[in-house]
């Protein structure tokens, strides 16, 4: 079993935001985790990455147990994370970005390198020695993916990708997923654009209320208009 | 003119002193939130170690084996002290570090006495370098401004060109992330913490030397640190490093006038009228040296936090 | 409630009638803690009530100081009567001045700046002072005598300790009473959450200025009892020592509840008054006590004691007594090992012993805890050791059940962890 998560409770402060997430992820898959704002998907992430720190519950990743490690452990052990607003180091430039992220990796997962990045978006190569902060989104957002990538990640984790990008970057960043399952990374994405989701995902995840309401292949979430109504729309 | 000259140049040296002890507060700060008041402490006890290594093996092995010792107590006293307060909010590390100082003040005068210590520079650098105007000036405060330029270009290189100045860049602005891409980042901080310390044992062990060497050495110069880390802008070593050598620079010319407000009066005739006022207005700026840094302080404070290079916040 | 009332009461009456029997030096040492007591009420105010932690309060206690020995020197060369006994009024007053005009400024930072504002404030004062002749007396500081008023003389230590303990327990009314009307809900509301009350249609900066000065104001009051009953001030009260002292009291007491402060000033105050006797450490031991208070009971003791009372019906009381005795004792040899080692280099490090080795060229027996020890002699060395390690040992393992046991007690409601109430967060 690539990952398995099960009974995951997390608080922030005193407020109890999981409430016993359980999904699991067999074999690598691209896996969209959709919810309204608030549902608690980029908690989830975080909890899995050892950001927020689980009260209690499993993370399994290659039947081996993470939950509640520290969270560079957990990188370390094969998890990549690609946070919500992008977060590159902003005083550090483009190649020193890349080399944040590189890492050893885990055992039997795809490897990558600095040269495959380049490869992917010429435009990193050119603006290698800039300042990343200077970038736009589209050009951060690749960044970010890339310098996760260069963990060599047996699961990515990535929180709202195409959050204010443009159509066709946003079209980038969906083709870049799919190859990064095709090399063999399963991805579980939290996206709000559901069609976008759909498109690059074969399974689905549904959130309300800090607990999974709804686990599914793509096909089987296109027939559930219940499921779309009562926990995706804003009603 | 020979005042100009030797003012300067005791300003600058002063100012590099103040920057090798605020340098590691900055940087703590940058990272960690912490405001360390116990830091000057780290000075402190950089030269009472150095001053018994001194006495025990020579002068060179104080000067290097020092800093160590200071560095590896701060970094004690970052695992087990400030990381367990952490939770408690950034006021808790404060007063921890505030009631530090206390300890470490009373615990020198525990065991070296209550009163300054003999801690001498060897004969061999006891010259002068160069005589000024009938003067001469000593060597060793050259020294002193040698060895703080040498840390300065160590600390710039390290950070800019090493992979863990890289990570420590990194972690200082998103510290989380950083973890995230499997950065042992505690372990980042508890090296900055002691690199910090150490930085300031250091100066401690050069500086003491040739100045006074007593349990007083961390008050007095604790509150201009702040002063330093302020007025450069919490965070930025870069500021820190201006504003050291502007208040260096200040302090030293200071000390030798006698100007006062009411000598600006006298320049427009009112002088007689302001020198009869009194009070303030005839105070000699020898006298309210020590006050104008904290003026400074304040108006920085109040019209720009972030200080002279500061960008956070 | 009604406990607390009775033991209150029992309390003053021991205050009122004690002194008499007691020497000047006790009376003294009682003075110096109801004004501590005092300091510490008014600093609570502005920091554990409003949320703003300074540190440089030193500056509003000295001025209250000053005010009334310039005062007091007036009433003595007969310029200006003013009766002794109201003299901390016109400290209140100036005081009240001032921390409004210091609020102001303060009050446009938060978090760590706000700190450093006050702490630049004070150290303004404290470096002026010393050269301004006319206001500060220079480094000698000024003084003056008491006159009489109301027909007491106020020359014995007794009278003005009488003095102190009325002021002192009308101004804790008053703060206390302060604590009790919207204003004072209000203060809290600062703390907790300010963008709330500008929603509210309260003017923030203002709500925040007046709470400096009225912290700033009972300051004055406390300073200017100082001056009253040492007859003299000069600039060393506006030092950091002194803005430090009032911190470690309060923080030592525990800033989350109102007497908190107050029993730390008294512990600390009385503790230094008998231990500054017996030891050059006492300062030392201070700083100690401060800093296990810091990492162990970050609530302070009165903090301690509060979840004590809060928790009392739910608490398994049978069970905790025996780690509570095993940790008792185990701290009682952790402390007398502590004390034992820092006596022992106080005397053996000291000038006089260093002198006497010199010249007799032997390390003569010294005296701790009433019994002699040698230098050199393996039990001196092992004396402390034996108390040090198992004490430890017993302390953790003691705090471990504690700890399990407190635990399984809040396991319904979802525990507390003691956050410094957004003091420091933000930073603008």
């Amino acid at each position: 079993m690539l990952l398995d998560v099960d009974q995951l409770h997390a608080y922030y402060g005193k407020s109890h935001i999981l409430h016993g997430v359980r999904f699991t992820m067999p074999e690598p898959r691209i896996v969209a985790l959709l919810g309204r704002n608030g549902a608690g998907r980029s908690t989830t992430l975080k909890a899995m990455m050892g950001l927020v720190p689980p009260s209690q519950g499993k993370v399994a990743l290659n039947d081996e147990d993470l939950a509640g490690r520290p969270a560079h452990l957990i990188a370390r052990r094969g998890l990549g994370y690609v946070p919500e607003e992008r977060q590159v180091f902003p005083n550090l430039t483009v190649e020193e970005n890349l080399m944040m992220g590189i890492q050893t990796g885990a055992e039997g997962a795809p490897r990558w390198q600095a040269e495959d990045m380049y490869q992917y978006f010429p435009r990193l190569r050119e603006r290698r020695n800039q300042k990343a902060g200077h970038m736009s989104g589209g050009e951060q957002q690749m960044l970010t993916i890339c310098r996760s990538l260069l963990g060599n990640p047996l699961v990515l984790l990535v929180d709202e990708p195409t959050e204010g990008l443009a159509p066709m970057i946003v079209q980038v960043v969906m083709d870049v997923i799919r190859d990064i399952h095709q090399r063999g990374v399963g991805v579980l994405l939290v996206e709000q654009k559901m069609t976008m989701a759909l498109r690059v995902a074969s399974h689905v995840l549904v959130m309300g209320h800090g607990q999974i309401v709804f686990t599914g292949s793509t096909e089987d979430m296109q027939s559930r208009d219940d499921i779309r109504r009562d926990w995706l729309e804003v009603a | 003119m020979e005042f100009l000259i030797v003012s300067t140049l005791n300003g600058v040296i002063y100012g590099m002193l103040l920057f090798m002890v605020s340098a590691g507060l900055t940087l703590i700060f940058g990272m960690m939130g912490v405001l360390n008041f116990a830091h000057a402490s780290f000075y402190m006890l950089g030269a009472y170690f150095a001053y018994t290594l001194s006495g025990l093996f020579n002068f060179w092995v104080g000067l290097i084996v020092a800093p160590l010792l200071v560095a590896i107590i701060g970094m004690l006293i970052e695992r087990y002290m400030l990381r367990r307060v952490h939770a408690h909010g950034h006021a808790h590390e404060l007063l921890l570090t505030f009631g530090l100082v206390f300890i470490f003040e009373e615990l020198i005068k525990l065991f070296y006495g209550d009163f300054p210590v003999s801690y001498q520079r060897p004969d061999y650098l006891n010259f002068a370098i160069f005589n000024l105007f009938g003067t001469d000036y000593p060597f060793y405060r050259v020294f002193i401004g040698l060895v703080a330029l040498l840390m300065f270009i160590v600390l710039f290189v390290l950070l800019t060109r090493t992979r863990v100045g890289m990570v420590v860049r990194a972690a200082e602005r998103l510290p989380d992330t950083a973890r995230a891409l499997g950065h042992n980042v505690p372990m980042v901080f508890l090296g900055v913490f002691g690199a910090g310390a150490g930085l300031a044992g250091l100066s401690g062990a050069v500086a003491g030397a040739f100045f006074p060497t007593n349990p007083n050495m961390a008050l007095e110069l604790g509150v201009i640190v702040f002063v330093v880390v302020v007025v450069g802008g919490l965070g930025s070593l870069a500021g820190s490093l201006i504003a050291s050598l502007l208040i260096g620079v200040f302090s030293s010319f200071a000390v030798g006038l006698d100007w006062s407000l009411a000598s600006l009066f006298g320049l427009i005739g009112l002088g007689d009228w302001a020198n009869s006022l009194g009070g303030l207005v005839t105070m000699p700026l020898s006298s309210i040296s020590a006050t104008v840094p904290f003026l400074l302080m304040l108006i920085v404070l109040l019209v720009r936090p972030a200080g002279l290079m500061g960008s956070k916040n | 409630m009604r406990y607390a009332l009775i033991a209150i009461l029992a309390l003053l009456a021991l205050l009122i009638i004690a002194p008499p029997l007691l020497g000047t030096g006790w009376q003294y040492a009682l003075i110096n803690a109801l004004i501590a007591a005092l300091f510490a009420a008014a600093f609570n105010l502005l920091v554990g009530q409003g949320g703003m932690l300074s540190f440089g309060h030193a500056a509003y206690f000295g001025v209250g100081a000053f005010t009334v020995i310039h005062l007091m020197q007036s009433v003595e060369y007969g310029d200006f009567p003013f009766p002794t006994v109201l003299l901390p009024l016109a400290g209140a007053a100036v005081s009240l001045l001032c921390g409004v005009l210091a609020g102001f400024f303060a009050t446009m930072r938060s978090g760590v700046y706000f700190a450093l504002v006050t702490l630049a404030l004070a150290e303004l004062l404290h470096s002026l002072a010393p050269h301004w002749d006319e206001m500060f007396g220079g480094e000698a500081g000024l003084s003056s005598m008491r006159m009489p008023s109301l027909g007491l003389t106020f020359g014995s230590t007794l009278e003005v300790y009488y003095l102190t303990l009325a002021w002192v327990v009308i101004c804790i009314g008053l703060l206390y009473a302060y604590t009790r009307t919207p204003f004072g809900r209000l203060t809290l509301a600062l703390r907790d959450n300010e963008q709330r009350i500008r929603f509210m249609g309260f003017n923030a900066h203002g709500t925040k200025i007046l709470v400096f000065g009225i912290s700033a104001m009972f300051s004055g009051v406390a300073g200017s009892l100082m001056a009253i009953s040492n007859e003299t001030a000069n600039y060393s009260v506006f030092s950091t020592q002194v803005s430090a002292l009032v911190v470690l009291h309060t923080f030592v007491g525990g800033s989350t509840i109102f007497f908190g402060p107050i029993v730390g000033a008294c512990v600390l105050s009385l503790f230094t008054f008998v231990v500054s006797g017996v030891t050059h450490s006492w300062m030392l031991y201070q700083g100690i006590i401060f800093v296990l208070v810091m990492l162990f009971a970050p609530k302070g003791i009165g903090g301690v004691i509060q979840a004590h009372i809060e928790q009392r019906h739910s608490l398994p009381w049978k069970r905790l007594a025996a780690p509570y005795a095993l940790a008792t004792l185990a701290g009682l040899m952790v402390a007398c090992a502590t004390v034992f080692v820092v006596q022992s280099l106080e005397i053996v490090l000291s000038r006089e012993y260093a002198a006497a080795v010199a010249r007799t060229g032997e390390y003569a027996p010294y005296t701790v805890f009433g019994l002699e020890w040698r230098v050199f002699h393996p039990l001196t060395w092992l004396f402390p050791l034996l108390l040090l390690v198992p004490g430890l040992y017993m302390l953790r393992r003691a705090f471990a059940r504690i700890q399990t046991l407190w635990d399984n007690d809040e396991s319904d409601d979802d525990g507390d962890i003691a956050t410094t109430p957004e003091l420091m967060e933000g930073g603008r």
